[in-house]
């Protein structure tokens, strides 16, 4: 009879001990999965289905902030025009902005394109370089570390735990970049354009080289000026490849692939999006996609 | 011959010898410059991580702060004096007597300059957030409003304190930019003013700890809105609402709601507004959207009256927008007072059929500008004492530059 109560005491602080961890986009809670294995309870707030920045800030959202432990955020003002109304909102203490439960992972990113001046006169600027860090996967590992390192503070009881799961999943990834480096060894081409910065990383990771975007600036829609300048360098520098992504309208890339011969390639932003189901999907899809 | 072979063999070697220490010596060479110039990289990083900034220099901790500008031009088929005058301006019949509405917002035919806000923002400490609204007209600068919120409070629960619109009904707690028409729903119009339920006062809200979001919250205020409450002795305004939403699939949304604004007019008799609120969302992408709003709003208030103790007065409005891009959008709105049992009613023209029909057309060129035209005909008003079709067309511009406002649901 003992026994039994000590069981069942036993299982339901089990079931209290797990964490539960909120994330903001797809990738950061795959990589939370990955190092918390079942000792974490992840929630994702934003479909990889849409534009990051656009995030819509349903009150459903403002339920699941309601109850976690942690908040992950990408960081770098890619959650800035969704996410701080909803953390007001979910009266919550744990995760507020300097509290134990707030991660801002960009925080542990060496950030690129940190603009020297920032103005909106230039569009929909990051002050803070661009935030689209999760497409390289160089990063994955780097973020792992940090939210391992933010767990280990929340839950300092299964401290091994965490660190097997880490341990075992750097081996894991390090064995996949080694074979994904060797196969971007292979692309050849490595001029593109693209249509919002979205791709940055990958692209500076694999020495590929953007000569421009679609939109003439941060968030703002084509123009056909602009367009047609786009058509030009196109064609100037024999680039074949255009990167879209699966959130922006699609019909410019096609106006611009029909006037220089170029291929539209669809390029997933986050884990999740153009049919990625894994980690190991979202960037072999990439490199399927613009490896030529 | 053998000793030849081994003397040539030896001064081959030796000069192989030579050949690998000359490669060796300039492997050394250049990992010395290679040391070299990290070094001076290093030197040039601790250079550049020791504090430059001016002494006593408090920058980084300005609170967030926004500009927001609303101006229009105005078409209408009234005359100026008509319309806004003190004296002789629109009546709504039952609720808002003959120059007595209050119009801070498209009063003038031709041109407006509605306003310039100035929002800040800052958290205070780890405790409290604070919020600053100034409201800047022709008429001078008011306190929109002017709070701090609790962060760190436990058992779900969170406190506002200071001046602040309560969170009555679905747009009671926006501001007029962010509201998805310029023109004001009548009901709100009328039973609170265009201000709407905006007072001193304490708030609290508890959010269940349940997987479907659910609200409830009570605020408690001064009670200084004379439309429907205004007595001025003692705070007397106490508004309780419940709010929830569910998605119904990933991209259908929906967020309803239940108020109830209980309070004390100017003669000390009570006055209870109930609401009722419902919004719909669907999802068509990450830049278009179909929202469908609508509210039904009653008061009940009592009176010194024998023969009608208690005025019963209600109405409704909805709208329908569909945002088709992150540039272009467009919606229509019907308004409709449903209940009007009070003695105040005029009986020199008839009552009946109160409505309004609303159209507009938006264009954003940046999320952070808009441009709008709105046409509204109007059977709601009274004009020189008879009842006149009101037809207003309006371009309105909107800018809100500076700390970037989160876009609402």
């Amino acid at each position: 009879m003992k026994k039994l109560l000590f069981l069942t005491l036993f299982i339901t602080t089990g079931l209290f001990a797990s964490l539960r961890v909120d994330t903001t986009y797809s990738t950061l809670g795959a990589i939370t999965k990955k190092v918390g294995g079942n000792l974490v309870k992840v929630t994702v707030l934003g479909s990889s289905k849409y534009d990051p920045h656009f995030i819509v800030p349903k009150p459903s959202l403002l339920a699941k902030l309601h109850r976690a432990d942690l908040l992950i955020m990408n960081g770098g003002g890619l959650e800035l025009g969704w996410l701080p109304p909803l953390i007001r909102g979910a009266n919550n203490s744990k995760i507020q902005n300097g509290a134990k439960g707030f991660l801002d992972i960009s925080h542990y990113i060496p950030m690129i394109d940190v603009p020297t001046s920032v103005s909106r006169g230039f569009g929909d600027v990051h002050a803070q370089g661009n935030p689209h860090y999760t497409t390289d996967p160089h990063m994955v590992l780097i973020i792992a570390r940090a939210i391992m390192e933010k767990l280990l503070k929340l839950d300092p009881e299964n401290e091994a735990q965490y660190q097997r799961n880490l341990n075992s999943f750097t081996k894991e990834w390090q064995t996949y970049l080694k074979s994904f480096d060797n196969k971007m060894k292979m692309c050849k081409d490595k001029k593109v354009v693209q249509y919002h910065e979205l791709f940055n990383y990958f692209l500076k990771r694999y020495n590929y080289k953007s000569y421009g975007n679609i939109e003439p600036l941060p968030g703002i829609a084509p123009s056909s000026k602009h367009t047609i300048s786009l058509i030009n360098t196109i064609k100037k520098n024999q680039i074949k490849l255009i990167l879209q992504d699966v959130y922006h309208e699609r019909k410019t890339a096609k106006f611009i692939a029909s006037k220089t011969g170029a291929k539209v390639v669809l390029i997933p932003h986050d884990m999740g999006a153009a049919g990625s189901k894994t980690l190991e999907a979202y960037y072999n899809t990439i490199a399927t996609n613009i490896c030529r | 011959m053998k000793k030849r072979i081994i003397l040539s063999l030896l001064t081959v070697s030796s000069l192989y010898a030579d050949a690998q220490m000359d490669a060796i010596k300039e492997q050394l060479e250049e990992q010395k410059e290679a040391m070299a110039s990290l070094n001076a990289k290093l030197v040039q990083l601790e250079q550049k991580s020791t504090n430059n900034s001016a002494s006593f220099s408090q920058n980084a901790y300005l609170p967030d702060m926004a500009f927001i500008l609303n101006m229009s031009v105005v078409g209408r088929n009234v005359e100026n004096s008509n319309y806004n005058d003190e004296t002789t301006g629109f009546a709504i019949p039952g609720f808002i007597n003959s120059g007595e509405a209050e119009q801070p917002f498209n009063a003038n035919r031709g041109f407006n300059f509605n306003y310039a806000e100035v929002a800040l923002h800052s958290t205070v400490d780890p405790y409290f957030d604070a919020f600053a609204i100034f409201h800047i007209s022709e008429e001078g600068i008011e306190v929109e409003e002017a709070y701090v919120t609790t962060r760190s409070l436990p058992y779900s629960l969170k406190v506002k304190a200071g001046k602040f619109r309560s969170a009555f009904g679905r747009i009671n707690e926006k501001h007029h930019h962010s509201w998805m028409f310029d023109e004001q729903p009548i009901i709100y119009k009328s039973l609170f003013g265009p201000d709407m339920i905006s007072d001193a006062g304490v708030q609290l809200q508890w959010v269940a700890p349940t997987d479907t979001y659910i609200m409830a919250g009570v605020d408690a205020m001064q009670g200084r809105n004379n439309r429907s409450f205004g007595n001025m002795e003692k705070n007397n305004l106490y508004v309780g609402y419940v709010k929830t939403s569910l998605d119904v699939t990933d991209d259908l949304s929906l967020l309803s709601g239940v108020s109830l604004a209980h309070g004390e007019t100017d003669l000390q008799k009570n006055s209870d507004v109930y609401g009722v609120d419902l919004t719909l969302r669907e999802q068509l992408g990450s830049y278009s959207s179909l929202i469908w709003q609508s509210e039904y709003l009653q008061r009940n208030r009592d009176t010194n009256s024998v023969t009608l103790t208690t005025e019963k007065q209600a109405g409704l409005y909805s709208q329908f927008v569909y945002q088709y891009s992150n540039n272009y959008s467009t919606g229509v709105m019907y308004d409709r007072i449903t209940k009007n049992e009070t003695e105040s009613l005029p009986t020199t023209y008839n009552t009946d059929n109160l409505d309004r029909y609303t159209a507009m057309v938006e264009y954003k060129p940046f999320p952070m500008s808009r441009l709008r035209l709105e046409a509204s005909y109007d059977r709601t008003k009274v004009i020189d004492g008879a009842r006149k079709d009101v037809k207003t067309v309006m371009l309105t511009l909107n800018i809100a530059a500076g700390a970037h406002g989160a876009h609402s649901y």
